[in-house]
């Protein structure tokens, strides 16, 4: 792969990003622009990812140094590169970071979908994990988190740890599949870059996560149930996780016959959940044949600050269509960026990455020690406009109760299960228990 | 008591399921002989969603309905609903070389033409009903078939709706090895035991409002010009005062049936009723204004989506409309009708199946109109149709179930 035709980058770390890479691949096949790198010789023999590029085994630093040209080749001409695998892993923590940083450079959007390992991993690789994460939500225009131990609720047993990890596996598929599926709407209906910045790019913050499948005349309720049924979604002892982010990214994908008001009803049903300043930022691809599943996907964010204050303009909410893909890089130090970039592999003592520490030919260990919090640059938190109030009653008691099985009632755009009276804004007494 | 005379018709509603038995009388008149009924479970707005549970409460009903009259059903006539279900009118044309006597085979031709519109794959016809004949470009000719001319013309309200949706209805009595002799739409069942043939003639809206869905059906001229289906009805009402008044969906349903208002709230004689605790619930006052607020605003919107949708079908079509009849089991609910009357702006009557005889508790209560209806529509089909057509019936089968019949 010399030049890249694509506009956006799919790359494989490790054995993990690896192995996701090859679900994708059987999922969706002929897709273009993946690329699998590991230091791992079988997993790349193994893998059906056509441009692979194998790191040099032993002290990562030094391989990097390696590969650096022909990755910087290989995503030259491209405008979003998404790095994805499992952190934890000295190849797959150290590897990441040094391919996000070099990306960046680039003045390409960097985006991450990370595995974290899972408790029983140990300590050491769990550490490890937190301080490579902390450095990608510092490279990073947008990371989404995938916390290993939050998808298999407790601990598994041995027998199931096998299917534990290929959960895992295909939880960060999913998670691969919504960024590029985000990425690619467009028309009246789409998600930009800057919001997925505006969710996914504050350091520190848990990333919510779910997605549905379905298909036939229901398809819009299952898929729906589905999504918010997933364990990144729900906080323990907090109930939905919605409820607590500022703003959701929701991607619809795909029959040609999605309509408005389908999307309408999946909005309504989500606007009762989160909290009435959430923003939901609503993408949909329409363009599978008619009677193909519907898949849907939900990202949001809590907690966390804004990394770097956004230009007015790209804070923009209403998700302008962006001109230049590097012109709409929210990252302003992008300068900065650069010139680390290219001295990373460098063993200077010289440092200017925003944690402040030495990078160089040592061990991954030493690469990431542990950090000061991240600063946060800003105390400014993302302006969310409000959503739609539909009533003065307290949606959040609201079920669809009785019609939460059924086909919704929609009509001329509107939800018809839900009670007119709150659709209304009307206020009611009420009623006065014994 | 010849067989044949004896009409069975099942509706499988989100309420209950009503299974009427009747006899056509020699004079025409249609004579309940009984009911056979179970509370429904497994359909909600009109459709089935749990095959197994819904087949076992048709099966009960059938039984209850066999035990009241005694009369073994082999064969019944079922109603359908849904919000899959679509209609439109369309004309069919013909175009008689060298001007000719107009032939049966015409009127079948003519009415293949108007059925060539694409409909959506999934969808099947289900009607494709009768409004006029024109020949040479006169109007509403009365009996073609005995005028001659170069071009001949057919009006046709046409209903189609999911095949697969059809289907499962079908399915379900199937199993039970019950045979079915058509399938029918809920409106135009109810219509014709709820509407006279001057009201038909003189213009009326007749409205059905059942436990999950509203069925409604205009005739002009003695034809249906519009039929439609929303999918709410009772049950939603009864939804909203569960959330507005924070109640269990059996407490909000008896306090609707018990309390229960249409009426604008601002008429409201106001006040606290109060709901007594049992051993599932523990009682409150509820606020009296706040319930037919609830209710009021419920029944009002779908009185105005009905409004809407047959404005927008036909231009000057609610002109036309000279009265509104409104019948289903929602109909009893308390002011239903002036809420109507303030929609609509023309006169408005609570109504149930009419000009049939036999077990009077049955056929005064509106909630029974469709399967009432299901009879006297079978009554008048079969007069209609032709012996060597009866026979085709018996030996398709099922095949022969969206043949045009237009009583």
């Amino acid at each position: 792969m010399s030049t890249s035709p694509s506009r956006r980058i799919l790359v494989g770390v490790g054995n993990a990003g690896v192995t996701v890479l090859d679900l994708l691949s059987v999922e969706y096949p002929g897709m273009t622009g993946l690329l699998a790198v590991n230091n791992d010789p079988d997993s790349l023999n193994a893998s059906i990812v056509r441009d692979k590029i194998e790191v040099p085994e032993g002290d990562p630093g030094e391989g990097f140094r390696m590969i650096d040209e022909e990755f910087g080749r290989i995503v030259e001409g491209a405008s979003v590169v998404i790095l994805c695998g499992g952190l934890g892993g000295e190849t797959g923590s150290f590897l990441l970071s040094a391919l996000a940083i070099r990306a960046k450079s680039a003045g390409l959007t960097t985006m991450a979908c990370v595995g974290m390992p899972f408790s029983f991993e140990g300590k050491h690789k769990k550490d490890l994990a937190v301080r490579a994460l902390e450095k990608l939500e510092e490279i990073c225009d947008a990371v989404v988190v995938i916390g290993n131990d939050q998808l298999s609720s407790g601990s598994p047993s041995i027998a199931a740890v096998g299917e534990a990890f290929a959960l895992s596996d295909r939880t960060l598929l999913a998670a691969l599949l919504a960024l590029t599926g985000m990425l690619s709407t467009s028309g009246p209906v789409k998600i930009t870059r800057a919001d997925i910045h505006n969710v996914l790019g504050k350091p520190g913050t848990l990333t919510h996560f779910g997605f549905g499948k379905a298909e036939g005349s229901n398809r819009l309720h299952e898929s729906l149930e589905r999504a918010l049924k997933s364990p990144l979604l729900t906080l323990p002892g907090k109930g939905s996780a919605l409820k607590e982010s500022s703003m959701i990214l929701l991607l619809l994908r795909g029959a040609k016959d999605i309509s408005f008001a389908e999307v309408q009803a999946v909005v309504g049903k989500i606007e009762q959940i989160a909290s009435d300043s959430c923003q939901i930022k609503v993408g949909v691809r329409a363009d599978g044949p008619i009677g193909s599943a519907l898949e849907l996907y939900l990202l949001a964010s809590s907690g966390g600050t804004i990394k770097k204050p956004l230009k007015n303009s790209e804070s923009n909410q209403t998700g302008e269509p962006s001109g230049a893909d590097s012109a709409n890089n929210p990252i302003s130090r992008i300068g900065t960026m650069a010139t680390i970039g290219t001295k990373l592999p460098q063993p200077t003592g010289e440092e200017e990455m925003p944690s402040g520490h030495s990078e160089g030919g040592k061990g991954a260990d030493e690469l990431f020690p542990v950090q000061t919090k991240p600063a946060s640059k800003s105390g400014k938190k993302v302006a969310a406009t409000s959503k739609q109030m539909q009533g003065t009653l307290a949606l959040d008691t609201y079920q669809r109760g009785r019609f939460d099985k059924s086909e919704p009632t929609i009509v001329e755009g509107e939800d018809l299960d839900v009670p007119t009276f709150l659709r209304k804004g009307i206020k009611l007494n009420p009623p006065i228990r014994k | 008591m010849a067989n044949e005379q004896i009409f069975v018709g099942l509706e499988i509603g989100t309420t209950k399921i009503s299974v009427i038995v009747a006899e056509a009388r020699a004079d025409d008149q249609i004579s309940i002989l009984g009911v056979g009924e179970t509370p429904s479970r497994g359909v909600r707005k009109g459709e089935i969603v749990d095959m197994e549970t819904v087949t076992e409460c048709v099966r009960e009903a059938i039984l209850d309905a066999e035990d009241k009259t005694n009369v073994e059903i082999g064969n019944v006539w079922v109603a359908i609903t849904g919000s899959h279900l679509a209609s439109f009118n369309n004309r069919g044309s013909l175009a008689l070389p060298g001007e000719r006597q107009i032939e049966p085979e015409d009127l079948e031709a003519v009415e293949v033409n108007a059925k060539e519109v694409a409909i959506p794959t999934p969808n099947t016809f289900l009607h494709t009903i009768l409004q006029a004949y024109h020949v040479d470009g006169n109007q509403n000719v009365i009996d073609p078939l005995k005028s001659e001319g170069a071009l001949l013309e057919a009006d046709f309200h046409i209903v189609h709706g999911i095949k697969t949706r059809i289907h499962n209805t079908l399915r379900c009595i199937e199993s039970l090895k019950i045979g079915i002799e058509d399938v029918v739409l809920s409106s135009l069942a109810s219509a014709q035991v709820v509407l006279s043939q001057d009201q038909k003639n003189y213009g009326a809206l007749m409205i059905d409002i059942g436990g999950g869905t509203t069925d409604y059906l205009v005739y002009i001229d003695g034809a249906i010009r519009h039929s439609g289906v929303l999918a709410l009805g009772g049950d939603h009402i009864t939804n909203d005062i569960s959330v507005g008044l924070r109640l269990p969906i059996a407490r909000a349903e008896l306090l609707k049936i018990e309390e229960g208002s249409a009426a604008d709230a601002a008429g409201s004689q106001g006040g606290i009723i109060s709901l007594k605790n049992d051993p599932r619930f523990l009682g409150c006052d509820v606020d009296r204004t706040s319930l037919e607020t609830i209710i009021h605003l419920r029944v009002k919107e779908i009185f105005e989506l009905i409004r809407r949708d047959i404005e927008s079908s036909g231009e000057g079509m609610l002109d036309l409309i000279r009265g509104v009849m409104i019948t289903g089991g929602c109909s009893k609910l308390k002011g239903i009708a002036q809420v109507a009357e303030e929609i609509f702006d023309i006169p408005v009557e609570l109504t149930r199946a009419r000009n049939v005889s036999g077990a009077t508790q049955i056929f005064e209560d509106p909630q029974y109109s469709t399967a009432i209806g299901l009879t006297k529509y079978a009554r008048l089909v079969t007069k209609n149709i032709a012996p060597e057509s009866m026979i085709d019936r018996l030996t398709q089968g099922l095949g022969n179930l969206f043949k045009k019949r237009s009583p």
